[in-house]
């Protein structure tokens, strides 16, 4: 691709489409010269990360050329492919890139004419609209060449005494995985870095932090893995990205500078917000995670977002936001690309600086976590308080004539690692559910700091053993006897949801999940 | 204007430590007329005893009330004795934890004066929470004058521990109010 130039991808389907497209090369059509075609199987196996893709690459333009309704030789193709083009359509949206640059057309093989047309008039379109808004090279962000031996010396691996509390404490150990900290330690140590069990294992961990409780050393292994990751990256030992690598993908997308994003556009009128408001409520990616989930999982993990705004107005606190607000970029920190974390890194500091804030209040426990502490380890110091909603709600609600209407549920709490383990802060969530009236709160087997990893992190490396330790957390949920889950994190509620999907599961008793601050936007009142 | 207050609780709770300094605030930060009257006795020990504080701009002939404007209770058995002599239509503020007042009571505000203090670490202090709640749903003295006479009632290396106090329970009749004009308008929730 070059920089100045239009870039065009037609997925085209192997059946009705392509045979159209191969008379039109027959006969020497004058297919627009830059368009890239791209030969499908079925445009129905075209996901949300394939037709988002060739964006995150600078393309200007996707079009995918599918079979007419009906003539679709495995019966659902064309359906799926047009809603995973609705989907993705929504997402550039809320990007800020023209939905109209991706574009669902069906064909029958008798029809190259309007095949041609419809290339023709595509390309016309987008060149009418200009060069999409990302472009192919971005700003360079370096990071110095990792040697292992710095890390191990970072995080005193070699401190390690081999006595396996961390295996023996670790979920996806416990979930059956041929995975063990200990042995990742050991290779470490030992050198066996390009050992394929070594690369896997190094992929594989939740980075969950439950190893770390127990450590008699105080080995900090999931900033260790972190870090390895980065090492393994730079390596070219990339992980297994889920969802095909779609997450990653809208992050690395954030970091071109010229987005003039949607991201709050479902945010109602009676929600208020003040660009010179002294306080910014940053929101996280909750908008991404509902359009991308909204088929099979049918989570509204925005509500998270709009009720903390909610929360603030309701206690006189009318903050601003950043219309051009990017992913705080914890999920590529902690997979490895550091160089994409520091860019989104550099946008986000740039603008909150240039709002003048005081205090930044966030309700995800990773944004929290990320502009709280790992803004100023990588060099973007925020100079502002960074406060986690929890504790805005405590102290407000402990100054204030409140109280909260009974909520007819039975509950259990999820915590939250980034909160719960790294923060060391177990009780600020707890403090709250004890001010409110649900029908009876009961921990889970595991809670607080020994709690279970909702099954996955930083969207790399879900298989059936994350599965598996779903299922074992939505047991140990069940024995509660709670109707509803309330959760700290955006993702657990979509992983959790996810997990709640599994047909193997044991479908005795359907579990509510909630989030907590929800729970209390719906909950308070005043006295 | 005079204003006719009881303040009612169970000896130990600083009930008259609160009705001086209401009075106090009143004479000498304010520069109004006020007394009180104070009944000690057996209450002193356990049962219910009073502060009596009237509050006027003119000149205050008797300083014993038959019928208050508010009346201040921290401790049912002081809130029962006195209730009688609240006048129809007048203000009631209580320690939500430690009242059950009547439904019929119109004019009520409750604070949890105790467990504020508790949580504050002193329990003690839920005399000083109950003054700043009291200084903003009723008025009757500045909140200027009220805290300098805290300041100067309390004892000495306690004063910013105990404006703290003061700033709690006024903060909480702050938002009480606050919280009554939002359910008139309609907001009862943060949903709504
Ligand atoms: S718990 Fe710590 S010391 Fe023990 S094996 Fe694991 S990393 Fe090593
Ligand atoms: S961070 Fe969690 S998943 Fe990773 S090794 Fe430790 S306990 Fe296991
Ligand atoms: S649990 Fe479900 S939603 Fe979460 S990463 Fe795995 S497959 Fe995706």
């Amino acid at each position: 691709m070059n920089q100045d130039q239009f870039n065009f991808i037609v997925y085209v389907c192997n059946w009705g489409p392509h045979a159209a497209y191969m008379e039109l090369q027959d006969r020497g059509a004058d297919i627009p010269l830059e368009i890239k075609m791209v030969r499908v199987p079925c445009t129905g196996r075209i996901g949300k990360a394939l037709l988002f893709k060739p964006f995150e690459m600078g393309a200007d333009g996707v079009l995918l050329a599918g079979c007419r309704s009906g003539s679709c030789r495995y019966g659902v193709g064309t359906e799926n492919a047009a809603s995973n083009t609705e989907d993705t359509r929504k997402i550039l949206e809320l990007l800020g890139i023209q939905k109209n640059r991706l574009r669902f057309e069906t064909f029958l093989p008798d029809e190259p004419e309007k095949l041609l047309d419809c290339l023709k008039s595509f390309v016309r379109d987008i060149k009418a609209m200009g060069k999409s808004p990302v472009p192919r090279k971005r700003a360079a962000e370096e990071a110095a060449p990792l040697a292992m031996a710095d890390i191990l010396t970072r995080y005193d691996v070699h401190s390690c005494q081999d006595c396996g509390k961390c295996t023996s404490a670790c979920p996806l150990a416990l979930s059956g995985k041929a995975f063990s900290p200990r042995a990742v330690a050991h290779d470490a140590i030992t050198g066996n870095l390009d050992s394929e069990a070594f690369v896997e294992n190094v992929w594989s961990c939740l980075t969950c932090g439950t190893c770390y409780e127990r450590c008699p050393s105080a080995v900090n292994f999931p900033e260790f893995i972190r870090d390895a990751r980065h090492f393994l990256k730079q390596n070219r030992h990339d992980g297994h990205e889920v969802h095909g690598g779609f997450f990653q993908s809208l992050m690395r997308t954030m970091t071109a500078e010229n987005l003039t994003m949607n991201r709050w556009s479902a945010v109602p009128p009676e929600i208020k917000t003040d660009p010179r408001g002294k306080v910014l409520f940053f929101g996280g990616c909750t908008p991404y995670f509902d359009t991308f989930f909204n088929r099979h999982l049918g989570v509204t993990t925005s509500s998270i977002t709009l009720d903390s705004l909610r929360l603030l107005n309701f206690f006189d606190v009318v903050p601003a936001v950043l219309p051009d607000e990017r992913c705080c970029g914890h999920d590529l920190l902690w997979t490895g690309d550091v160089e994409n974390f520091k860019r989104l890194a550099r946008l986000n500091a740039d603008m909150m600086a240039s709002t003048g804030v005081t205090e930044i209040i966030t309700a995800c426990p990773e944004c929290y976590r990320t502009l709280a502490h790992d803004y100023k380890e990588q060099g973007f110091d925020l100079n502002v308080r960074i406060t986690h909603i929890y504790d805005f709600l405590e102290r407000e609600i402990g100054k204030n004539a409140v109280t909260f209407k009974d909520f007819g549920k039975a509950v259990t709490f999820q915590d939250s690692c980034r909160m719960s383990r790294f923060e060391g802060r177990p009780e600020l969530p707890r403090t709250l559910l004890s001010k409110m009236k649900p029908q009876g709160f009961t921990e889970m087997q595991d809670s607080g700091k020994s709690a279970v990893c909702c099954g996955n992190s930083g969207w790399i490396g879900c298989d059936s053993y994350s599965k598996a330790l779903q299922v074992k957390r939505l047991k140990q949920a069940k024995d509660t006897g709670c109707d509803t889950i309330v959760t700290a994190c955006p993702k657990c509620q979509v992983h959790l949801a996810c997990a709640m999907e599994n047909p193997f599961r044991d479908a005795q008793k359907e579990l509510g999940v909630k989030d907590l601050v929800s729970l209390v936007a719906e909950t308070i009142c005043w006295e | 204007m005079k204003k006719e207050v009881i303040i009612t609780g169970f000896g130990g709770q600083g009930i008259v430590l609160a009705g001086k300094v209401l009075g106090n605030a009143a004479a000498i930060g304010d520069g109004r007329e006020s007394t009180l009257v104070q009944s000690y006795g057996p209450e002193s020990r356990g049962g219910a005893c009073s502060a009596q504080v009237i509050i006027s701009d003119t000149m205050i002939h008797y300083p014993y009330i038959r019928s208050a404007d508010v009346l201040v209770a921290m401790s049912q058995s002081g809130y029962e004795k006195y209730i009688g002599q609240l006048k129809d239509g007048g203000m009631l503020l209580y320690d939500r934890d430690l009242v059950q007042p009547d439904d019929s009571i119109k004019e009520k505000y409750a604070v949890p004066a105790t467990r504020l203090a508790e949580e504050l670490g002193r329990k003690m202090m839920a005399n000083i929470i109950m003054i700043g709640f009291i200084t903003s749903v009723t008025e009757v003295v500045t909140l200027d004058a009220a805290k300098t006479t805290v300041t100067e009632s309390v004892p000495k290396g306690t004063e910013k521990m105990n404006l703290d106090a003061f700033g709690k329970g006024y903060d909480y009749g702050l938002s009480r109010l606050k919280g009554l004009e939002r359910k008139a308008a309609g907001k009862t929730g943060a949903m709504s």
